[in-house]
């Protein structure tokens, strides 16, 4: 087999890999969402409350996630496709790194942003959606692309659960050719091919967010 | 099938007993890929051309998934006769994957020393080794200690992906009894939910321990 045909191989499994990082972002960009704003806002018991199911999608290894959600959901009687689980599980975990991201972005926010929001006398959620939310994210760009960059790496695990992804088909294709050193070379180079642009994506944004923040200094 | 509490039960002892395995193997990973990481940065400061060669190796281990890189270096190191233990091969894996990450902590921790500490240690007469060893060094290690932490409990949450290449820690041994009993639910669950609360302490741990050095730091 020529390293032509690998590559091809290794393409065809190209449409999951992508799939499950869009499905994923599906359920990561809602949760980072509400549960970063959440957590925000919320003071006491609720606060707590937010905290726990952030932790609990952030500090569990997303691998062992995947797993238990495959195996235990149809004991319990929910029986999801092996894609939706994946899905569900590669997009929480980014979506519970990614809160972070949104909390923190929010709390660098001048309280002087929410103050004259205040005094201008709009309510709370117009300040959040129209003042607090545009400016947090659009400062915590490079770290939403970067969180990117590790859901579409993870989507690798996805072979385990019998996708037919870019690791998967370099898996099929070991099978019946021995050259380790083409397929997996290949597939590291695959995923650099897919992932690297997105790293260049970030560091624009990065350059421009300095740009922009050293204009705004010189005002 | 439903949900054997008891059964799950019994298998905590056997998941729990190789906890200090998966921490040796964090230790291990985390040690390696502070080394690799080191090496690269220092190399990509040594001119113009290996400047851009570390860069490119930086960025694309940065690129591709720790599963590919797991893979890779199980597949292909015994191609080339190198026979290594799975254990061996698996915190190899982790080392590299994590060398690009702990490269720019190298990176960001050296770039953050005032220039002036360096010509004011060259401008006292200290050589060249002792500027480093005691004027540059410390300063970059109080640096780089607080996303050090973090990295390591990253690597700490990466450690069950070794499960795929048959290494005996927590996630590999829940494998074991599910093959065993033919029974997956329980074991999983198991190891998720003890794998959770590790992750949990350890996290808490690293947070403490880089309060004492940050006051320590300022003393």
């Amino acid at each position: 087999m020529g390293i032509l045909s690998i590559w091809l191989g290794i393409l065809e499994g190209f449409r999951v890999t992508a799939l499950v990082t869009l499905y994923g972002l599906v359920f990561a960009v809602p949760f980072a969402l509400v549960f970063g704003v959440a957590q925000y806002l919320t003071r006491g018991v609720a606060h707590a409350l937010v905290t726990c199911v952030i932790e609990f999608w952030r500090s569990s290894a997303v691998i062992i996630l995947l797993f238990v959600f495959y195996y235990a959901l149809p004991v319990i009687g929910i029986d999801l496709s092996a894609m939706t689980v994946s899905a569900m599980v590669l997009g929480l975990n980014a979506g519970g790194y990614a809160s972070q991201a949104v909390r923190a972005g929010l709390q660098a926010l001048e309280r002087g942003q929410l103050e004259a929001g205040l005094a201008l006398g709009l309510p709370r959620s117009a300040i959040l959606l129209l003042v607090e939310l545009p400016q947090a994210l659009v400062a915590m760009a490079p770290t939403f692309i970067n969180h990117l960059i590790q859901l579409v790496k993870g989507t690798a695990l996805v072979s385990l659960v019998t996708l037919t992804d870019m690791t998967f088909r370099a898996k099929e294709i070991a099978q019946i050719d021995y050259n380790p050193v083409g397929i997996y070379t290949s597939l590291l180079l695959a995923y650099f091919v897919v992932c690297y642009p997105i790293a260049i994506c970030g560091r624009w944004a990065q350059s421009r967010i300095g740009a922009g923040r050293a204009a705004t200094n010189e005002l | 099938m439903n949900f054997d509490v008891t059964f799950a039960l019994s298998t905590v002892p056997t998941i729990t007993g190789v906890m200090a395995t998966t921490m040796s193997i964090a230790v291990a990973s985390c040690a390696g890929a502070a080394l690799l990481g080191f090496g690269l940065e220092i190399v990509r400061r040594m001119g113009r051309l290996p400047g851009f060669a570390m860069r490119f190796v930086i960025d694309f281990v940065r690129s591709t998934p720790v599963l590919a890189w797991l893979y890779f270096l199980y597949f292909v190191l015994p191609f080339y006769g190198i026979r290594l233990s799975a254990l061996t091969v698996g915190v190899l894996g982790l080392s590299v994957y994590y060398s690009g990450y702990l490269a720019e902590v190298f990176k960001a921790g050296i770039d953050a020393i005032p220039n002036g500490q360096h010509e004011a240690a060259r401008a006292v007469g200290l050589n060249r080794a002792d500027t480093i060893l005691f004027v540059l060094a410390p300063q970059m290690l109080r640096n780089i200690a607080a996303p050090m932490g973090n990295y390591f409990v990253s690597v700490l949450k990466a450690t069950p992906y070794l499960a795929v290449i048959a290494v005996p820690e927590m996630l590999g041994r829940a494998f074991d009894i599910a093959s065993e009993t033919y029974r997956y639910a329980e074991p999983l669950t198991v190891a998720g939910l003890l794998f959770l609360m590790l992750a949990l302490v350890v996290t808490y741990a690293v947070k403490q321990l880089e309060k004492r050095l940050l006051q320590a730091a300022r003393r």
